[in-house]
């Protein structure tokens, strides 16, 4: 993993400075006396002779990620490229959701330019909105005592995540005390929900890509839109997608199916760490950007097509098995995957053509659900329904959505005019009405319903029957189109939008 | 204890390690099994595990150890980490008392998932952290006495008793299962069930007394 000179890769947070070769890079692994050094001599990294380790272009220090396979760059042009288009949509987004949003999932499932993935995770989960929404929101959390419970807890981990990541690897540094800002928040605003221990690595995730007022609120969708119940007492929701997954299992490999099966194996077994930190923990790097990429577009499909990905790889033929004749050593199959199968283009590849869409998981819920409620009961923690991508997540926002604010960050030619910006308007007393309704019969019913918002139901079913290469039809009758926004054209030769936005525009196969 | 080939053993025990968040399961079981310990092994999610294959006497047992994340709301999913186990650690951080005050409710959790005849040890861990003890020792040992469960202070840090603890439990375990091994020859992996009567000791019974320092 030589790449650390910034040639194509992004530039991790506090890169500069920490970027030298000069170096053996890692100490002996985990060792009681370096360990004990580093730790017990303090909170800072550099000090340490941490700045003579090489660190790759994700932030990791070198070897501490596991032997990569050659490295997928992609060629500077094409990422300029990409990076141009990109921006482009961020600051037409509205309109591209609206009209284009098969383009932007292609976008995602080819990668998001390293350098604009924050702002595009913001703006996919619907993250950008919600602090919009509620500004000041979060310095108000930030600033207010936490409960000790929580706060105990969260102390004890905040070491304990990507630990060999320079952003995290000092203790007490700004990654940590940021990992706490945001953990430490979430239990401020959602205080039902607490802490749980998995959304430590989530929150990592996103912070190694945006500060933490931007992160709390991508965590903030994540926990409630996303993977609604999966950090919630009980963890039924967790428990319920395993039952989803084995059942999925059978069609797309009935060999590991069978073999599980007959191992006793129980899905918690192998996919309570997979699903619930949405692989960071478990696949190389780069495979867990892309994976990411498409699950903040197209939501938690992508998670089981990845987990059956996997499973179909490491025991879908009896040549595989061999090796895993007892229960024991099919879970250690599961926890040691093969890095070919782990790898960014390979995983992608079988991941985006996998079809398993958004229709099946959920008939698959309503069986698994009667299940639980035929040998368990009720369930005892009632999470709202999930929604299954960035597209969704947008429609379900109660209008008229506000117009996004581009960033600061972008800075356009002098004389491009800005979009007018409507102020924040809120919903009429009738609609707000409706949803209240929609939600008492969610709460009440004590299922997923299909039937919530019929827009919502429509974008589900169209969502989910949109498996590459099939076409799906951009016109939904029930949708309906945001207000005009006011987006003033912005200089061509700057962005190139009149060209992007133009109806007949040709499927980019390359880029 | 000597070592074996992981190839080769007569019987395969699984052991638990349960107890609260940040007591220091995770680094007991890697000490134990890779003698590794790291200050940010990272917070344990789902199941791990690892085993050791060790002799105990002419036999050779493959001790499976699991580990799994302690935190309260974890327990909803625990149901299958239980199963089959034979022995359990329950650990606690004896620099902090609140980790020790949970014991009798790690206990319950315990009996009701895993089999009445499993084998307990209750572990004092991080006894490197003399001066930030919180936990005096005899109050812990009384405890472990008088609920029938072995007793030792450990320091995954630095090895203190991490061989010792694993080894009593063990040989504990293997006590009570010599006694059926007229009945099965084969390798096979060993549940204590409750139906040899008169041979392990039923739920109201006292176990084998704690082990002192």
């Amino acid at each position: 993993m030589a790449k650390s000179r910034g040639e194509n890769g992004p530039r991790s947070p506090a890169a500069e400075g920490s970027l030298s070769g000069t170096r053996e890079s890692l100490a002996p692994g985990p060792d009681a006396a370096t360990a004990d050094e580093l730790s017990s001599l303090g909170s800072d990294s550099e000090a340490n002779g941490f700045a003579e380790r090489r660190i790759d272009k994700f932030g990791f220090i070198v070897g501490s990620q596991g032997a990569e396979g050659a490295l997928e760059e992609v060629p500077l042009e094409v990422l300029r490229q990409r990076e141009s288009k990109w921006l482009d949509m961020l600051n037409n987004w509205d309109k591209w959701m609206a009209k284009k949003h098969k383009k932007i999932r292609l976008r995602c499932q080819k990668g998001i330019p390293p350098s604009l993935r924050g702002r595009a995770w913001q703006y996919l989960s619907g993250g950008k909105v919600k602090l919009q929404q509620n500004p000041g929101k979060f310095d108000e959390l930030d600033m207010s005592p936490g409960d000790p419970k929580w706060l105990d807890v969260i102390e004890r981990d905040l070491h304990r995540q990507f630990p060999f990541h320079e952003m995290f690897v000092s203790r007490g540094g700004h990654g940590q005390q940021d990992l706490f800002r945001v953990l430490k928040a979430y239990t401020l605003y959602r205080p039902e929900e607490g802490y749980c221990q998995a959304q430590a690595p989530i929150a990592a995730v996103l912070l190694m890509h945006m500060p933490a007022e931007q992160a709390f609120w991508c965590l903030v969708q994540i926990c409630e839109k996303y993977l609604p119940g999966y950090y919630s007492e009980k963890l039924e929701a967790i428990q319920l997608d395993g039952e989803i997954l084995f059942s999925l299992l059978q069609k797309v490999s009935p060999v590991a199916h069978k073999h599980l099966s007959q191992q006793k194996i129980d899905p918690l077994l192998y996919m309570t760490e997979w699903f619930m930190c949405a692989f960071a923990r478990t696949l190389p790097w780069s495979s867990v950007l892309r994976v990411w990429d498409m699950f903040f577009c197209e939501g938690v499909k992508i998670i089981f097509r990845v987990g059956l990905v996997l499973l179909k790889h490491a025991l879908g033929s009896p040549e595989k098995l061999k090796a895993c004749q007892g229960q024991y050593e099919t879970i250690e199959r599961l926890r040691s995957l093969s890095p070919k199968i782990m790898q960014e283009a390979f995983l992608v590849q079988e991941v985006v053509e996998l079809s398993v869409t958004e229709r099946q998981i959920e008939r698959e819920h309503l069986i698994q659900l009667r299940r639980w409620q035929e040998t368990r009961g009720e369930l005892q923690c009632h999470s709202s329904p999930r929604l299954h991508g960035a597209k969704a997540i947008l429609e379900a926002e109660p209008g008229p959505w506000p117009t996004l604010q581009p960033s600061p960050s972008i800075r356009l030619p002098p004389d491009a005019p800005l979009s007018g910006s409507k102020g924040k308007s809120k919903p009429s007393k009738q609609v707000q009405k409706e949803q209240k309704e929609q939600r008492k019969q969610i709460k009440t019913s004590g299922q997923p319903d299909k039937s919530t918002t019929t827009s919502q139901t429509k974008v589900v079913a169209a969502a989910g029957d949109a498996c590459l290469p099939q076409d799906v039809p951009p016109k939904d009758p029930v949708h309906q189109d945001p207000a005009p926004q006011d987006s003033a054209p912005q200089d061509p030769a700057h962005h190139r939008s009149q060209e992007s936005l133009a109806s007949q525009e040709s499927e980019d196969t390359y880029l | 204890m000597g070592n074996r080939s992981e190839e080769d053993y007569n019987f395969v025990f699984k052991v638990v390690l349960i107890g609260e968040s940040g007591v220091g399961k995770t680094n007991l079981l890697s000490r134990f099994t890779r003698n590794e310990f790291s200050h940010d092994s990272r917070t344990t999610i789902g199941v791990e595990f690892s085993t050791r294959t060790v002799m105990l006497g002419t036999a050779a047992v493959k001790a499976q150890i699991w580990d799994t994340a302690g935190l309260e709301r974890y327990r909803a999913i625990t149901s299958a980490y239980y199963r089959g186990a034979v022995g359990a650690l329950l650990v606690f951080d004896l620099t902090k008392h609140q980790t020790y005050a949970v014991v009798e409710r790690w206990l319950k959790e315990l009996y009701d998932h895993a089999e009445a005849t499993i084998v307990v040890m209750l572990v004092g861990n991080k006894s490197d952290l003399s001066q930030a003890r919180e936990v005096p020792t005899d109050e812990a040992r009384m405890f472990a006495e008088n609920n029938g469960l072995l007793f030792l202070e450990t320091s995954a840090l630095d090895s203190t008793n991490v061989e010792l603890a694993f080894e009593t439990v063990l040989k504990e375990i293997f006590a009570k299962v010599s006694k059926q091994r007229q009945n099965s020859t084969r390798t096979n992996a060993i549940t204590l069930g409750s139906a040899q009567a008169g041979q392990e000791p039923g739920p109201g019974e006292k176990r084998a007394c704690c082990i002192s320092l």
